[in-house]
């Protein structure tokens, strides 16, 4: 098949499985209100036939539109239910024809639209980048996250530049001297920068910021203050000035890694949001998405209010605006209404109020709302919070699926992605690698410098992966010190290259506890995804390639070639 | 996979009643088999249209309103022009049983659903294969 002839299919079968998912959507709706009728004991016999057919077409569908789990689970209810429509046909002649069915099963249905929240994930990956940006949130990874350090004399900040670049990050040295080429370089950045700036010269940094970038940009440029001192009276002033962050000598490098990641993450533009707005007003609402659209947030407005809970599923938002007042709908109710679906119990709802009494606010809030903003709210107000809010919410849910050590992917989530990647391959055709990374002589680490080091030098390597790695590659925190990689598109010698380059950056940081310091180097095992017929092959493969370099003297990069059968450094 | 050419199979014959199954089959079929695809979404229009299209293998959703793939089968071999067709299951049950109960049907083999729509021409064209060398062991 020819690449644009596959292109094409690829495309058409983006649109089969996006249809699918909506039709999905709408079923497990259905089996929802199935749900609510077996727990009110008020099924009847017909209905019950009725949500059998329709988890047995689910059982057999979701998995050809990439949704295996949701067909899986849909058969394991299939066969319960199945269980219970045999049994039920010897008592089809009760009086009124309904049956029980356990409540587990209840449970069950609902559980289904899980599986389906999992679908724009699905999507993201499957879709290829159309949604990979403005999807799930993936941490600063790809973003090459710039920090810039300004003084009059940039020369006395360039060591730490220097030793910060260490760490992956893009650094850049600044003349204050030189305000409009600062100016300049920091304008062409899209994304994030954090400024570095001395104690003594943070006020003049300050102005600099406040003088050469728009208000409105502040956020994208937070600066970080190095100091020799950590006094509460000098802290205070440097907090009063708004930097945001300090650090004094010595420099506790890795902290202070993970803090600039940290803040070019919060600060960055691209974790956008998605918001459900509800306002009768529809000029009013209008405006309000209008407004977010510009601040790179997705919105979507609901004048309408029972249309709600339908679009609340397919939307999927991070964030509920509800306006207080509907003309026929209170939202404090409607509010209650969201919360009935356990789905939506974490949603946070944001109420816009012309309610300014406090007492009347506080009822409202003890209601389910998170938070008022009263009308008329300025357009920069209501963009702020709202960012605020989704990478909050954003936050929580990555809790979930992300080790809270790294906020890498955990353990289970890496292996799927692997299975998709794999799937990827075979319909793309392009190469694509996995690699498992492991810290070498790690357990020395942990018994000389205690477990508290431990985790800095682990937390370490998984912030120099995300800078160092594209958007598009996947990383995954596989076990106590191990990490897994999946290099998409990706052929095995440039994999090998990439991989031996960031063990060199990786060997070459030093950790300092006290006056004492140490260095840790790591090991990797490449093997080429392709090569292998299902994907805990490929793993496994890779495993044995890492275990082939622990031998062979760890501190590099073997790639398991299938054709020797054996492994090849 | 050089040697399942000599199987011939160009025309495949799908009756299957969800549109977005359909849809995909097509795909499936056509765009990553190479193959000549038919769709119907019911027995009843399957048993107009294959005598027409005469095709190499036709493929029955067991599950379908109305007639469902095992009566599609029986009505296919009660006519001349179909009588002769190789027929395959497609089904989302699991109990062997049952894919016992289609295989002595006749059918030349039973494809469990969900199929990944970028193997299920190599599945068939397996099938067809194995179905030719004689029975299984």
């Amino acid at each position: 098949m020819t690449s644009i002839a596959h292109e094409q299919l690829q495309e058409r079968l983006r649109l089969l499985q996006e249809r699918f998912f909506e039709r999905a959507r709408g079923e497990i709706e259905t089996l929802s209100g199935f749900a609510y009728l077996i727990e009110q004991q008020q099924l009847p016999k017909s209905e019950l036939d009725r949500c059998y057919q329709l988890l047995h077409r689910m059982a057999g569908s979701a998995g050809t539109f990439g949704l295996p789990e949701l067909g899986l689970a849909a058969r394991a209810i299939e066969k319960q239910m199945k269980a219970h429509l045999e049994s039920s046909g010897d008592i089809a002649a009760a009086p009124d024809g309904l049956i029980a069915v356990s409540a587990d099963l209840a449970h069950e249905l609902r559980k289904l639209a899980t599986w389906l929240a999992k679908a724009p994930e699905a999507r993201a990956t499957s879709v290829a980048t159309a949604r990979a940006t403005a999807g799930s949130y993936k941490g600063a990874q790809g973003m090459h996250v710039h920090v810039m350090a300004l003084a009059h004399d940039p020369e006395y900040l360039s060591g730490l530049v220097k030793s910060l670049a260490a760490f992956g990050f893009i650094g850049d040295t600044g003349s204050l001297d030189q305000s409009d080429v600062i100016a300049m370089r920091l304008r062409e950045r899209t994304n994030a920068a954090v400024l570095l700036s001395l104690d003594s010269e943070l006020q003049d940094v300050l102005s600099f910021r406040e003088q050469y970038i728009p208000e409105s940009e502040h956020r994208r440029f937070p600066v970080v203050c190095i100091g020799d001192d950590n006094s509460f009276d000098i802290m205070y002033r440097v907090a009063e000035q708004g930097a945001a962050a300090y650090f004094w000598e010595p420099l506790d490098m890795p902290e202070l890694a993970e803090r600039i990641e940290t803040l070019a993450l919060e600060r960055s533009s691209s974790p956008q949001g998605r918001v459900l707005i509800v306002d009768d007003d529809a000029e009013l609402g209008e405006h309000y998405c209008l407004v977010l659209a510009q601040a790179g947030i997705i919105s979507r407005l609901v004048s309408d209010p029972s249309e709600l809970m339908s679009e609340l599923s397919a939307f999927e938002p991070d964030l509920v605006l509800m306006d207080v007042q509907l003309r026929d709908y209170s939202g404090v109710t409607l509010a209650r209404l969201i919360r009935y679906e356990p789905r939506w119990l974490g949603l946070p709802i944001v109420y816009l109020s012309s309610e300014d009494d406090p007492q009347n606010q506080l009822d409202a809030l003890s209601k389910g709302a998170d938070e008022f903003l009263v009308k008329p709210v300025t357009d920069d107000y209501l963009v702020r919070s709202v960012r605020i809010r989704c990478y909050r919410a954003r936050q929580l849910s990555d809790l979930m699926n992300r080790d809270s050590l790294t906020g890498l992917l955990k353990h289970s989530l890496i292996k799927q992605e692997v299975d998709r990647e794999l799937a990827r391959c075979r319909r793309a055709g392009h190469y694509s690698c996995v690699a498992m990374l492991d810290m070498d002589h790690f357990k020395r680490v942990n018994d000389t410098w205690g477990h508290g080091q431990g985790d800095i030098v682990i937390r370490t390597l998984a912030n120099l992966l995300r800078n160092r790695l594209r958007e598009s590659d996947v990383i995954g925190r596989y076990g106590g010190e191990e990490f897994l990689v999946i290099l998409p598109d990706c052929e095995p010698t440039v994999a090998v290259k990439l991989l031996e380059a960031i063990g060199k950056s990786f060997a070459e940081l030093v950790f300092w506890v006290g006056d004492d310091s140490f260095q840790v180097t790591l090991s990797a095992g490449v093997a080429l995804i392709n090569d292998f017929p299902v994907s805990d092959q490929a793993i496994e493969a890779a495993d044995q390639a890492l275990y082939q370099r622990k031998r062979g003297g760890r501190n590099g990069v073997t790639f398991y070639d299938l054709a020797r059968g054996e492994t090849e450094t | 996979m050089a040697s399942v050419t000599e199987v011939i199979l160009k025309k495949v014959l799908y009756v299957e009643d969800d549109p977005d199954i359909r849809a995909i089959a097509e795909l499936a079929l056509q765009d990553v088999g190479g193959l000549n695809a038919a769709l119907c979404s019911s027995g009843q229009q399957a048993l107009e249209v294959a005598p027409e299209f005469r095709p190499d293998l036709i493929l029955l959703d067991v599950m379908m309103p109305g007639m469902d793939g095992p009566e599609t089968m029986r009505r296919l071999r009660a006519m001349e022009a179909t009588r002769l067709i190789p027929v395959i299951f497609m089904t989302a049950r699991i109990q062997s049983a049952e894919i016992d109960e289609y295989l002595a049907l006749g059918a030349i083999g039973v494809i469990p659903k969900p199929f990944d729509p970028m193997m299920l021409a190599d599945d068939i064209r397996r099938l067809v294969k194995e179905s030719t060398k004689g029975p299984r062991d």
